[in-house]
């Protein structure tokens, strides 16, 4: 659906998106990670024609957006951080107004939408009254029209209450399980992303760290959560005797590769520790995410991932 | 579409209170002007004026004279800011508050959203001074009870005419058409900054600045010489409509001089906006 072929970009002397290349299937909803000033918002801006790459190109549906935009933004829905709108004009005026840069306003079709994301009772109302919530909801409706085929979403959950980011993450979810839309979801909200995006794309100081399915990495490693009567004796015998690979102060433990959870309480009880808890702990996309950009080499198996994916 | 988008772009920009500022405060200028010309002093110049000519001042002291008094002194005061104001707004304010973005993750080409802009910012243009026309003949017939026949005075080109109440009314409405036309050039001037990267108002401030120094210089005696390049010299051409004989060739001449300046202004702007770049914060 969305191909990213060595774009580069930069802001005088600051690198802002480095050689990146992506490849973003049709259907799924595809997360886009990295810090504040990773290059998040200024990929999504050149795939947008909002911003000219010094070099590289960016294809949504196999057409080139610097060639010709008009045709390759023609279903595309986008929405960023704060949704910005006319506040003295209705939120119907305002649907219409930005739906007619693309095609004429089907009324039916809005009254759809509108009811799709739960505005029907204040759309008459001029956007000034809006809370934050109903401003996002807008902003939700306004890329569903008129009939986009991908939604790119910049934080559309920010600075929502929880039952509003609920709300959004089922809608994103019916929207990509019952109308088939690929979607682009840019996050800091980790959790979020877990819940819904099964691909993604780890984005640091504007150079591409990770691309591809994130759970098959998670899972493969095989931490444990483990709690002895004398705890750093304990790991300390276990990383010697080759069990274990790594251990945090917290209690978290890498198994070694051929090693599995009955092992490693065999061998305590063997040497007469006291075990108060082990378990299996699987690591959340927060973990794997940290792994990634806070460490320099990348984590074990990502290199592998990529080149799967 | 380009209509429906041209409409929604009116919308927005008649929707906005911002935009009636000007609306409001010419009829309240045009009054506090109406009061000033009620004092002795005021009287007495003008009187001394029409009695230079050989006229009378209850002949000339009419509403067709204070309608054309009131925009000569009202467009010079304010006139140019309130184009100024909104036209420097037109682009870098939704820039500014971000809503561009949204519209510029839409299929629409950026010379075809400049094209609409532009159109709206001169919709807005024609349609103010049209109503600093009609409300200063307005003010002027309510003032003086009736048209009247109209006296027309304006040292700066050497005029000095008198007509009877027809030919007046139809010299005033046409001076109102060549203001709307002539007087857009503020408007271009606004929206060109307006399309660089800068604050609204900022976009509005050089294009006072540049309206400034144009008339400036072009009343220094040093620069007679090149007077036909000045704005201003062509920018009054709806003064012109009142001479005896009516030079039609040189209004028509000033209005072309100063639609090419706009629409030259208008592909600088909108070839500024088609570089840049829009990205968040």
């Amino acid at each position: 659906m969305v191909s990213i072929r060595h774009l580069h970009k930069t802001f005088g002397a600051r690198v802002a998106v480095d050689d990146l290349s992506l490849e973003i299937p049709r259907g799924e909803i595809f997360g886009l990670l990295g810090h504040n000033g990773a290059g998040k918002s200024t990929t999504i801006g050149m795939l947008l024609g909002q911003i000219f790459p010094d070099h590289g190109e960016a294809m949504i549906g196999g057409i080139d957006v610097f060639r010709n935009r008009q045709h390759a933004l023609s279903r595309v829905g986008a929405i960023f951080e704060t949704p910005v709108f006319y506040d003295y004009l209705s939120g119907w005026n305002n649907l219409r107004i930005f739906c007619e840069y693309t095609a004429p306003f089907d009324p039916v079709r809005g009254r759809e939408i509108v009811r799709l994301v739960g505005l029907e009772n204040r759309i008459g109302e001029r956007v000034g009254n809006y809370s934050h919530g109903m401003r996002q909801r807008l902003a939700l409706a306004q890329t569903l029209l008129p009939n986009p085929e991908l939604l790119i979403l910049d934080e559309p959950t920010d600075g929502l209450d929880p039952e509003g980011i609920h709300e959004v993450r089922n809608l994103i979810l019916r929207l990509n399980r019952e109308q088939g839309l690929t979607i682009i979801f840019s996050s800091h909200l980790l959790g979020e992303v877990q819940q819904l995006c099964s691909h993604l794309a780890v984005i640091r100081e504007g150079s591409l760290l990770f691309a591809g399915q994130w759970q098959p990495f998670v899972n493969q490693e095989r931490w444990i959560f483990l709690q002895t009567d004398r705890q750093s004796e304990a790991e300390a015998a276990l990383l010697s005797a080759g069990l274990l690979q790594r251990c945090h102060p917290d209690g978290h433990a890498l198994m070694a590769p051929d090693r599995n959870i009955p092992d490693i309480a065999e061998w305590l009880v063997h040497h007469r520790h006291r075990i108060q808890t082990i378990r299996p702990q699987e690591k959340t996309l927060e973990d794997f995410y940290l792994d990634l950009v806070r460490n320099e080499s990348r984590p074990e198996g990502v290199d592998r991932l990529k080149a799967e994916n | 579409m380009f209509w429906r988008q041209l409409c929604n772009e009116l919308l927005k920009l008649f929707a906005r209170k911002r935009t009636y500022i000007g609306f409001a405060a010419f009829p309240f200028i045009q009054i506090l002007i109406l009061f000033l010309l009620r004092l002795p002093k005021a009287q007495k110049a003008f009187s001394n004026v029409l009695a230079g000519g050989g006229y009378e001042l209850k002949e000339y002291y009419s509403g067709l004279t204070m309608g054309v008094l009131l925009i000569i002194f009202t467009f010079a005061l304010l006139g140019v800011l309130y184009l100024a104001l909104v036209s420097g707004d037109i682009v870098a304010k939704e820039s500014e508050e971000g809503s561009l973005r949204l519209i510029l993750s839409r299929p629409i080409s950026r010379i075809r959203l400049m094209a609409i802009k532009w159109l709206a910012c001169l919709v807005y243009g024609v349609t103010l001074v049209f109503f600093i026309g009609f409300t200063s003949l307005l003010a002027g017939v309510i003032y003086r009870g009736g048209l009247g026949n109209l006296f027309v005075y304006s040292p700066p080109e050497h005029l000095f005419a008198v007509f009877d109440t027809r030919e007046g009314l139809w010299r005033f409405c046409c001076s109102v058409a060549v203001l709307a036309a002539g007087y857009q050039v503020v408007v271009s001037l606004g929206f060109m900054f307006s399309c660089f990267n800068m604050k609204p108002a900022a976009a509005t401030i050089l294009t006072l600045s540049v309206m400034f120094m144009d008339f400036v210089l072009r009343n220094i005696p040093f620069f007679s010489a090149f007077q036909s390049w000045f704005i201003a010299h062509h920018a009054v051409a709806y003064i012109r409509i009142f001479n005896e004989v009516i030079p039609w060739w040189n209004i028509a001449e000033s209005l072309l001089y100063l639609w090419a300046i706009n629409l030259s202004l208008w592909i600088v702007g909108s070839a500024a906006f088609c570089s840049r770049d829009f990205k968040s914060g």
